[in-house]
């Protein structure tokens, strides 16, 4: 466990006390990351906006009840992937429909075509951000928000298992879209 | 070791190397991938490899900027929020008050729930917001500001059953307190000097008291 860490736990037992400024510290440490994560997910930052205020809300409200089986930020996060999920479910509007269409590449453009535009880490970005959401967002969680196996299956409410085998398809599909642009990285 | 043993090997190595970068892998799965790394040519530039994809999902993320305003739009939201009952810091009276009363007798539990609903609403009121007053009052009714009282702190051991059946008794209401050094104001329904008295005698003599200090006479002063 790092320093970091305790002091993460150690504000949240103060906000379990009934310490705003502790909510607010939190707030400040961790709310880019859940921004961002929302945002990733539902691929709308108005979303992203509303559910990254309720997860510190939801923070302050359930800090009492927080056990410390995991990390503040893992669990922040389960709250917020709980969150996007429910309201995804809940809400169908165009405007989700007309973002998510408007992230996937221009078709008139082949892979090829748009690659030869792009150098390799720009085509890799844009590699990762085209992949389902349920594998981004294992990539996400692995690479930008440092989390463990055990972590991601606990954000996910997956088995750990699953996460491995998310994470070896995203992989996957990651070097063949390389390969297809002609950036053969030897696998798979 | 076959071909598809190798395969197979190397898409495991490569499903860990993520966890191998940012740090999180341990135990036999760490000293395989680290045993790999070691030993076969191929690893060192799928590692490579794995370092940018890192470096794209960190710069995916990082382009999506949260908004500048986001923190004072959810220290607004924050105050509006009421927040469930805590446990106040420390080990306070009411705090130790409240579990002995969850252990009360049924048969007094009423009386002590009556009790603690004024101590709660007083408490309330001396939370953040009334920092610094040596009172608060637990309702704005003249007829209770304007009542005879005395200032009562209780033994640290006080059953809250057996002040909640002796205030009822003797019709005596915790109107205003605690201080920061639980001091709380009990209302005496005394109509003379006399009375007002005696009842602070009583109130002394009870084995829950520890400081009985006289406050509000009644009009004729005695």
């Amino acid at each position: 466990m790092t320093a970091a860490t305790e002091t993460d736990r150690a504000l949240v037992d103060r906000v379990a006390k009934g310490d705003r400024a502790a909510v607010r510290l939190l707030f400040m440490r961790h709310h880019a990351r859940v921004y961002r994560f929302v945002a990733r997910q539902t691929g709308s930052e108005m979303m992203a906006d509303d559910i990254a205020n309720e997860v510190f809300l939801e923070l302050w409200r359930q800090a009492p009840g927080f056990e410390g089986r995991s990390e503040v930020s893992t669990w922040l996060l389960g709250i917020a992937r709980f969150k996007a999920l429910s309201l995804l479910r809940k809400k169908k509007e165009d405007w989700i429909d007309d973002e998510a269409a408007a992230a996937v590449p221009d078709s008139a453009d082949t892979p090829e075509v748009v690659t030869m535009k792009e150098d390799k880490a720009a085509a890799l970005r844009r590699f990762i951000d085209a992949l389902p959401e349920e594998h981004r967002a294992v990539i996400d969680l692995a690479y930008y928000h440092g989390q463990s196996v055990t972590e991601i299956g606990e954000v996910l409410n997956i088995p750990v298992a699953t996460v491995k085998t998310r994470m070896f398809y995203s992989r996957k599909k990651l070097g063949e879209a390389l390969k297809a642009a002609g950036y053969d990285r030897g696998w798979p | 070791m076959s071909a598809a043993e190798k395969m197979s090997r190397r898409d495991e190595m490569e499903t860990l190397l993520p966890f191998y970068l940012n740090g999180s892998l341990e135990g036999s799965e760490l000293e395989a991938v680290e045993e790999w790394l070691a030993t076969d040519p191929a690893a060192l530039a799928a590692l490579g490899e794995a370092e940018a994809e890192f470096s794209g999902a960190s710069a995916a993320n990082e382009a999506i900027r949260p908004p500048a305003d986001a923190l004072s739009r959810f220290a607004r939201a924050l105050d509006a929020e009421a927040g469930p009952a805590r446990a106040q810091a420390g080990s306070s009276w009411l705090a130790q008050a409240w579990s002995r009363f969850m252990a009360v007798p049924v048969g007094v539990a009423w009386a002590a729930a009556a009790v603690l609903l004024a101590l709660i609403a007083v408490q309330s009121l001396v939370q953040p917001g009334g920092k610094g007053k040596d009172f608060e009052i637990a309702g704005a009714e003249d007829d209770l500001t304007k009542m005879p009282f005395a200032l009562v702190r209780f033994k640290p051991d006080a059953k809250m059953s057996d002040i909640a059946v002796f205030l009822d008794a003797n019709k005596l209401k915790i109107i205003g307190g605690p201080t920061a050094d639980g001091i709380f104001r009990l209302g005496i329904p005394a109509a003379n000097a006399a009375d007002y008295t005696k009842q602070l005698g009583l109130i002394a003599a009870q084995p829950f008291a520890d400081t009985v200090i006289e406050g509000r006479k009644p009009a004729d002063g005695g």
